[in-house]
């Protein structure tokens, strides 16, 4: 039998993968990935970005670099998810719109914007997200401010969408997938294959993401970092941690006579850096997490920024400006909030693993404080300024 | 219902909106890469994995034989794309000692030579088993 060629109708698809039974799951559990993404993302920028009324623990040290595990690896996850549920509901871009009723016409349309909004702004951020991770941009925009702004829009076209789908999906996911035996016993045959085959196939997706963030978590998770193939970085670099922006590439020439000037609202300090070898010094296991999800933690030693205040006679409890020698580039100064300004552990570190700060890793000293972004803890320091 | 409903609907119209106020500044640049996603899922990828079911459909008969094929590949296409990133790379960013510091395709073809050995042992290992239950069936009188 030949047939002409024809645009297909979403009566042509008989695969179970495509009943509303398997879309709902799948939307379910793709929901709480970009969920998890979101608010980690969020909870990123917030801390990058404060607004007044934010703050951020300095306990667990390990927090930042687990949230943002957390952003990256529910992101990986979304990818194998987020194909699946699209293999799921393709028979639907081939609905043909009610074109004779114009009430049904533009609900059908504003629905088809809202998911096509949906749809760009989700591979927009799973794509972006993966070559960032990599640090490869082959595109003209700017990546954080992008990422940040279509991850409102994945939010907002998802919540329109569940919106329009919350009857169909409560009753999909209210069906069970396995027929009770009675049910099965009375009807034998196609129902039951057809079961045993959506449940197949929503097994083999979740097992996918699961391999999915296997391959990749070693980024983070220290156990795993010989078993992730494509773990975009490893835990090994100069002195034990990977670097994020080379001396060279910072374009970082230390003065002979450099000194770190410590400068508040009605006085100033400047140390050489055999005065600030020679204060008492502090040894902590802090890690370096980065906004990109990798991190690895190191024995950092080195003098406490709040016992080097006090020492100087400068207010602590307040927030410091932590400026680099880099002159340009995004991260060449920071601002340690309040609560890390007046933590213990936040230090001013000399050295790292025993040794002395290689140049790429901010020699001759380095801001390292607990639960905080890698982006943040800035090389190279030349000042710290007490803020009012 | 009808309440969750409306709320879900103007939290997400607002969402959406202040999404969309905040990429406009860079919507000339991002566009390509936002409408690209979904032309090339639904003009090519789907379309392919539709057509790569169906021949499976006639080539693989037997269900579960089919169902590990059908993980496999999906498992293989996953990992081929979370490493596009990694195997192809504009070196426009400065060197960072540390960052794809990893032989990439050897780690790819060997992830993918494991998936591939996991499938096989248990098709085998099926295939013994039904063997060996039909055999015991004939066996009986």
């Amino acid at each position: 039998m030949i047939r002409r060629p024809r645009v297909p109708a979403p009566e042509d698809f008989t695969a179970p993968s495509h009943s509303p039974l398997v879309t709902a799951r799948l939307g379910l559990w793709l929901g709480v990935a970009f969920g998890l993404c979101f608010g980690t993302g969020l909870l990123s920028h917030y801390i990058q970005h404060p607004p007044g009324w934010f703050t951020w623990p300095t306990r667990p040290v390990n927090l930042y670099r687990v949230t943002q595990g957390v952003h990256v690896l529910s992101g990986v996850a979304a990818i194998p998810l987020l194909l699946a549920k699209l293999w799921s509901v393709y028979p639907r871009l081939f609905v043909r719109p009610p074109v004779r009723q114009p009430i049904r016409l533009s609900a059908h349309a504003l629905e088809r914007i809202s998911v096509l909004v949906l749809v760009c702004a989700a591979f927009f951020e799973l794509v972006t997200g993966l070559f960032n991770v990599a640090q490869s941009y082959p595109w003209g925009f700017f990546f954080p401010t992008a990422h940040y702004a279509v991850a409102w829009l994945v939010v907002g076209a998802m919540l329109l969408h569940v919106a329009v789908k919350l009857p169909v999906a409560r009753a999909a996911l209210s069906t069970p997938l396995r027929r009770r035996r009675a049910v099965q016993a009375a009807t034998p045959g196609v129902d039951d294959r057809d079961s045993s085959e959506r449940r197949a196939f929503l097994r083999t997706s979740a097992g996918v993401a699961g391999i999915a963030v296997l391959a990749t978590a070693g980024v983070t998770v220290p156990w795993l970092r010989r078993v992730s193939p494509l773990a975009w970085r490893s835990a090994s670099g100069p002195q034990g941690v990977p670097i994020n922006r080379t001396a060279a590439a910072a374009r970082i020439a230390v003065p002979p006579d450099w000194r770190l000037e410590i400068v508040w609202p009605g006085g100033r300090d400047s140390l050489s850096l055999a005065d600030l070898a020679a204060l008492p010094q502090r040894t902590a296991e802090l890690p370096i997490a980065c906004v990109e999800g990798w991190s690895a933690s190191a024995h950092w030693t080195g003098v406490p920024v709040v016992a080097l205040l006090r020492r100087a006679g400068a207010p602590t409890g307040r927030p410091v400006r932590v400026t680099s020698l880099e002159t340009d580039g995004l991260y060449a100064a920071s601002t340690l909030p309040a609560v890390h300004a007046r933590d213990p552990l936040t230090l001013l570190a000399l050295r790292i693993n025993g040794e002395q700060l290689s140049p790429d890793h901010g020699y001759p000293c380095r801001l390292i404080a607990p639960s905080r972004p890698g982006v943040l803890q800035t090389k190279w320091v030349a000042r710290l300024e007490v803020l009012r | 219902m009808r309440a969750v409903r409306l709320l879900l609907f103007v939290v997400g119209a607002a969402a959406t909106a202040y999404g969309g106020s905040l990429l406009l500044p860079q919507l000339g640049t991002a566009m390509p890469w936002l409408i690209g996603g979904p032309v090339l899922h639904d003009v090519l990828v789907a379309p392919l994995v539709g057509l790569v079911g169906l021949a499976l459909g006639r080539l693989v008969t037997n269900r579960f034989r089919r169902a590990w094929i059908v993980a496999g590949l999906m498992a293989s296409a996953t990992l081929l794309l979370i490493a596009v990133p990694l195997l192809w790379r504009p070196p426009s960013a400065p060197p960072n000692p540390g960052l794809p510091d990893r032989d990439y395709p050897l780690g790819l073809a060997v992830g993918l030579a494991v998936i591939w050995a996991a499938i096989a042992v248990v098709l085998v290992v099926a295939a013994t088993v039904d063997r060996r239950v039909a055999d015991r069936r004939t066996d009986r009188p």
